[in-house]
């Protein structure tokens, strides 16, 4: 089949259009929530509605990161002078990828990052005495969540900036081309599908331990403990996808 | 036409690992969120509730463990 820089450039949209649509999706969901946990909590706590706004205001920002990382991916790959010719089949894939890492990886730590802003506000709406520590234990939880889906950012990086050319294969066969092109494909399907359990379960750790932050404040070193300990578990299956991405990329013959 | 099965195969180890890692994620995660609460409301069980976090987590993530050594043996024994 003939080549021509359309057939990266068609990658290029889909992929950046894949990124943003499933992370906004997600976004919306998770910022929306803590909104509505803090005007619930309003409602109950009038008088610490100065704490709940910014409470609310940086965890909505914690929660937004998974979508400006999808969309810093998205402009990449429209404006990023991503379109050189010699990439070939492998580039094609490579973009296409990047926008599936970023795309599928921002929804669970952007979930996760939700619901612990939200059972944050809800608990300083029972303790308003204590929200300083609470919001404290939810950016530890919400940057926990996070950490998968800077996960996916690095690999969609790797995949824009540091897969081979194809121009550099002279005498590659066509099964050649299709084998390390579907290993870039898998690579990016590998982390982005992967951060989603983490990102949900550590999201989830998050918010148990915030939400009992404001039922039981005496128990906060336990309390964290635990939070500590149970997100670092989660997280062993993120990094499993993220080895077998690494090997994907840059393992494979 | 063994090329495309190597190629079948290397996609095959991402979506190997990118599916099963979703659900020990989610499980391990409700595992410990229930003992961060279990702990709060029990401090005097805390060693107990620790425990059997650990346990239950262990054992939640044996399928993520499953799923990559899949990966693994898809991408260098196939």
């Amino acid at each position: 089949m003939n080549f021509s820089t359309d057939i990266i450039h068609i990658a290029a949209f889909l992929g950046a259009g894949l990124s943003v649509s499933l992370a906004s999706v997600a976004s919306g969901i998770g910022v929306g929530y803590i909104a509505e946990e803090a005007s619930y909590a309003v409602m109950k706590q009038p008088n610490a509605k100065d704490q709940m706004f910014k409470t609310m205001l940086i965890g909505q920002a914690a929660t937004g990161t998974g979508g400006i990382f999808s969309l810093v991916i998205a402009l990449l790959l429209l404006f990023g002078g991503l379109d050189n010719a010699d990439g070939g089949w492998f580039k094609v894939t490579a973009l296409f990828s990047a926008g599936i890492a970023i795309g599928f990886g921002s929804i669970g730590p952007v979930f996760g990052a939700g619901y612990a802003g939200g059972q944050a506000c809800k608990s300083i709406g029972r303790m308003p005495k204590k929200s300083n520590e609470i919001m404290g234990n939810m950016l530890i939880g919400q940057a926990l969540a996070q950490t998968s889906s800077i996960f996916a950012l690095v690999i969609a990086l790797l995949l824009l900036y540091s897969t081979p050319q194809q121009a550099n294969f002279p005498g590659i066969t066509l099964g050649g081309i299709i084998t390390k092109s579907l290993a870039l494909l898998g690579a990016g399907l590998s982390i982005g599908l992967g951060t989603i359990g983490p990102g949900i379960g550590i999201g989830n750790v998050a918010g148990r331990a915030n939400d009992m932050l404001g039922r039981y404040p005496k128990q906060r070193p336990n309390i964290m403990k635990t939070m500590f300990l149970g997100a670092a578990v989660s997280e062993s299956t993120a990094i499993y996808s993220l080895v077998i991405s690494l090997l994907l990329l840059f393992a494979v013959k | 036409m063994e090329q495309i099965a190597r190629a079948a195969a290397l996609l095959g180890a991402g979506i190997c690992m990118g599916i099963g890692a979703l659900g020990p994620g989610v499980g391990e995660g409700f595992v410990a969120g229930k003992a961060c609460e279990g702990i709060a409301r029990s401090p005097e069980n805390s060693t107990l509730i620790m425990k059997t976090m650990l346990v239950g987590q262990a054992v939640s993530e044996s399928t993520g463990i499953y799923s990559l050594v899949i990966a693994l043996l898809l991408i260098f024994a196939t």
